[in-house]
């Protein structure tokens, strides 16, 4: 073995094992929801420590997906495929991902879309973002959360909302500065805007490009995320 | 949507996790469906579905050592195992789609990430079994042969702006350019991208284009498609084709070469590369894509024998054309020949030409007596009437590495009579001839010869000799070309008579015309006089 020999790209063992670890931890969850659904909680504090287990499996699970999405998306490695598609399917398949986490934890959900209405766009792209959204307002809202998409103008609109505390004030202003080198450095990662904000982004048509935006208030009174598609 | 009946359903279940088989068996219990068996490999699935007609099939990509969800798919689709109502979809901890999708030749009808849960499979089973009973009608008219109607039915579908119009245009697209109803297609492709750039339209339009003969304008937007999407694979293939068309095989082999980093599993692409590269002399890369071709075939549909043969060919003439080889390859393809007994059942063709090539490996280590003995275990007698062209041709190359070129020049004469009402096989035969045999290839050679002599006519003796070394790379024992070849670099020659390497390649020529032909030969006087014309010059 020589002294000079190539440097190991650190990002790419990164990205390897988090391969890895998602393919675990999505063994884990499937084997956990078989484990709910057989022997179902005797009892509140079972239920608890269910809910928990399977919140936080989720959680990592998405934040998996989000760093190899965002790996590639570094690597030139993830083009934007834009298709035809109703809209109505990338919110039914995420509430489906998600249905458990919210019927364990209680939570209402309201859904509000067209079944007719069509747009373009990457749905495997958007239907990450809804998802990391999703399971975000799951963890936060008290107890119920509303989504829903139709057309403002010439752009699509996603819209997440719930009734929890909302975003703090700083966030509200501009979610994409969240996001810049400095503020992941200083440990406030906000991945999930910023992976949001991207995919947004990575949505043209005719020199318009996609955005999110966080309000407050809304229809539950809590937080409201907006996903625009144009 | 309309109600799915799920009792009716038979569906498959393959993953190479009991506990997964087990989750998803009781979901789909759930639904109602009475009908569930499970498989745990790839030849499992292959076998289930070869004894019985399922609707669905749910099958793992990882399917632990041996085949792969992709592999499976790909066989069951080669031969027709699925019925055209059946759905596949295909279930993966690929966090990707288009990775998973883009790396290979088949796609399935869905892609579902895991964890699934029981909500998420009957979601997405309800939509493509609503979309395929929509779409039923069209494929069974398809699968008839009745194009009119599944056109006419496609049309109604791709009118009605709902959720399967998009599928109906995109079939439709495909008809209209099978039927070469190119108007019908530019119109409906036009269409599409009014409303919005969409990919499959944009390599739609690009193809309609191709076909028009418009070539710069095609390969100028294909080029567009693939830089903006560079895993969109379908694009890539129509661009290959266009290089193709036009000529330029270095740039058709640099596009598949781009076609086949995006997708190194697809077995498809990983042969055309070959060709390509042994139509350029390109040994290194030919041998690098056979050695894949080889590896995937191991667990694909599509591996042969065949691409082991290759192997041994592409060696075998890098060899004898002094081309440059990667270290190991001679060796590595006479261990592919001695194992691909033991990887396929031979045909007796297969074993001839097994022998064939290996004898031909060993005549060019100039191991002659093994190399006949070789010959003699290819057993067939040589002037029977068994018609297989390609093991044919590997016995002309044989004879002539062995230097038997009386034996292979009558084998040859005898070959053109028994292949004399085939042109595909004459075709073959004609890189070996000194005038084409086949039709194709005789108003080829006319062609090419009109065009250089119209360029040596004006003087142009460059371009002229550009395209007579063209012709030569496809008949190079052509008699009439190789004269041209030197009348041009005589033309050269006396405008400069001490140009670089003029004088060493008119020898070369004469000396390889010299070999080719005796005094009884038509040509004989021509290339007397032009050998004492060319003396003049060298010295």
């Amino acid at each position: 073995m020589s002294d000079d020999q190539e440097p190991i790209d650190f990002s790419l063992v990164i990205a390897s094992s988090v391969h890895d670890m998602k393919n675990s931890i999505g063994m884990l969850l499937a084997s956990l929801e078989g484990v709910m659904q057989d022997m179902p909680a005797a009892n509140k504090t079972q239920e608890k420590h269910f809910n928990t287990l399977h919140y936080e499996a989720s959680r990592i699970n998405s934040e998996l997906i989000q760093l190899l999405t965002i790996y590639r998306m570094y690597n030139k490695f993830l083009p934007v495929q834009i298709d035809e598609h109703y809209v109505v399917d990338v919110l039914e398949d995420q509430i489906a991902r998600n249905h458990m986490l919210m019927e364990t934890g209680g939570i209402q959900l309201t859904f509000n879309c067209d079944e007719n209405l069509h747009w373009y766009y990457d749905d495997d792209l958007i239907g990450s973002v809804v998802h990391n959204i999703l399971v975000n307002c799951i963890r936060y809202t008290k107890t119920a959360i509303v989504m829903s998409a139709e057309k403002e103008g010439d752009l699509l609109c996603f819209t997440i909302a719930d009734d929890g505390p909302g975003y703090p004030e700083s966030m509200l202003e501009n979610p994409a500065d969240l996001v810049e080198e400095a503020q992941v450095s200083k440990g406030n990662t906000h991945l999930g805007l910023y992976f949001a904000s991207r995919i947004a982004a990575m949505h043209k048509q005719k020199n318009r490009h996609g955005y999110i935006k966080l309000e407050n208030g809304g229809p539950l009174g809590g937080g409201v995320f907006k996903l625009y598609v144009p | 949507m309309g109600k799915i009946s799920y009792q009716k359903l038979a569906v498959l279940v393959a993953d190479d996790f009991s506990s997964f088989r087990s989750t998803v068996n009781s979901m789909l219990m759930n639904l109602g469906v009475a009908d569930v068996d499970t498989a745990s490999t790839g030849e499992e699935v292959i076998e289930k579905c070869d004894l019985k007609r399922y609707d669905v099939v749910l099958c793992d990509y990882d399917l632990g050592p041996g085949r792969n969800g992709q592999h499976v798919l790909e066989e069951l689709r080669h031969r027709k195992t699925l019925a055209i109502t059946s759905i596949f979809i295909m279930v993966s901890a690929e966090a990707s789609r288009n990775i998973v999708m883009s790396a290979y030749d088949c796609e399935p009808d869905d892609y579902l990430m895991k964890p699934i849960t029981g909500m998420m499979l009957e979601q997405r089973m309800a939509r493509l079994l609503k979309q395929k009973s929509v779409l039923r009608p069209v494929y069974v008219a398809l699968a008839s042969g009745d194009v009119e109607s599944a056109m006419d039915q496609l049309i109604d579908l791709s009118l009605a702006e709902d959720r399967y119009s998009v599928a109906a245009q995109k079939l439709l697209g495909q008809l209209f350019i099978q039927q070469g109803e190119l108007q019908k297609a530019e119109k409906l492709y036009t269409r599409a991208l009014e409303v919005r750039q969409v990919d499959w339209a944009r390599l739609g339009l690009a193809y309609v284009k191709q076909l028009k003969g418009e070539l710069q304008t095609a390969g100028e937007w294909l080029e567009q498609i693939v830089e903006e999407n560079p895993l969109y694979l379908p694009a890539y293939d129509v661009l290959a084709d266009n290089w193709d068309k036009r000529g330029d095989r270095a740039a058709m082999q640099a596009t598949i070469e781009r076609a086949v980093d995006v997708s190194p599993m697809s077995i498809l692409r990983q042969k055309r590369l070959a060709t390509i590269a042994n139509d350029n002399e390109d040994a290194l890369t030919a041998v690098e894509a056979l050695r894949r071709t080889i590896k995937l075939g191991k667990l694909s549909v599509y591996g042969s024998p065949e691409d082991s043969f290759e192997l041994a060919r592409t060696v075998s003439n890098a060899r004898e054309k002094r081309l440059e080889l990667p270290p190991g390859a001679a060796t590595e393809a006479m261990q592919e020949l001695a194992s691909v007994a033991q990887a396929y059942p031979l045909s007796d063709e297969e074993k001839s030409q097994m022998n064939l090539l290996q004898g031909r490996m060993f005549a060019n280590e100039g191991k002659i007596g093994m190399a006949r003995e070789s010959l003699r275990n290819a057993q067939h007698d040589f002037y029977s009437d068994e018609l297989n062209i390609d093991v044919d041709v590997d016995r002309v190359t044989l004879l002539l590495s062995l230097g038997e070129s009386d034996e292979a020049d009558e084998l040859l004469k005898f070959l053109q009579k028994k292949y004399a009402d085939d042109q595909d096989a004459l075709e073959k035969l004609d890189k070996f001839l000194t005038e084409p045999a086949s039709e194709i290839n005789k108003e080829l050679v006319a062609s090419v010869n009109r065009e250089g002599i119209d360029l040596y006519s004006v003087g142009d003796f460059d371009r002229a000799l550009a395209c007579f070394e063209k012709a030569r790379k496809l008949f190079p024992k052509h008699v009439g070309i190789q004269l041209n070849i030197v009348q041009s670099l005589i033309g050269k020659m006396k405008e400069d008579p001490d140009g670089d390497d003029l004088q060493e390649q008119c020898l070369s020529t004469l000396n390889l015309v010299d070999g080719l032909i005796d005094k009884h030969h038509p040509q004989f006087g021509r290339f007397a006089r032009l050998r004492r014309r060319a003396e003049v010059f060298l010295r």
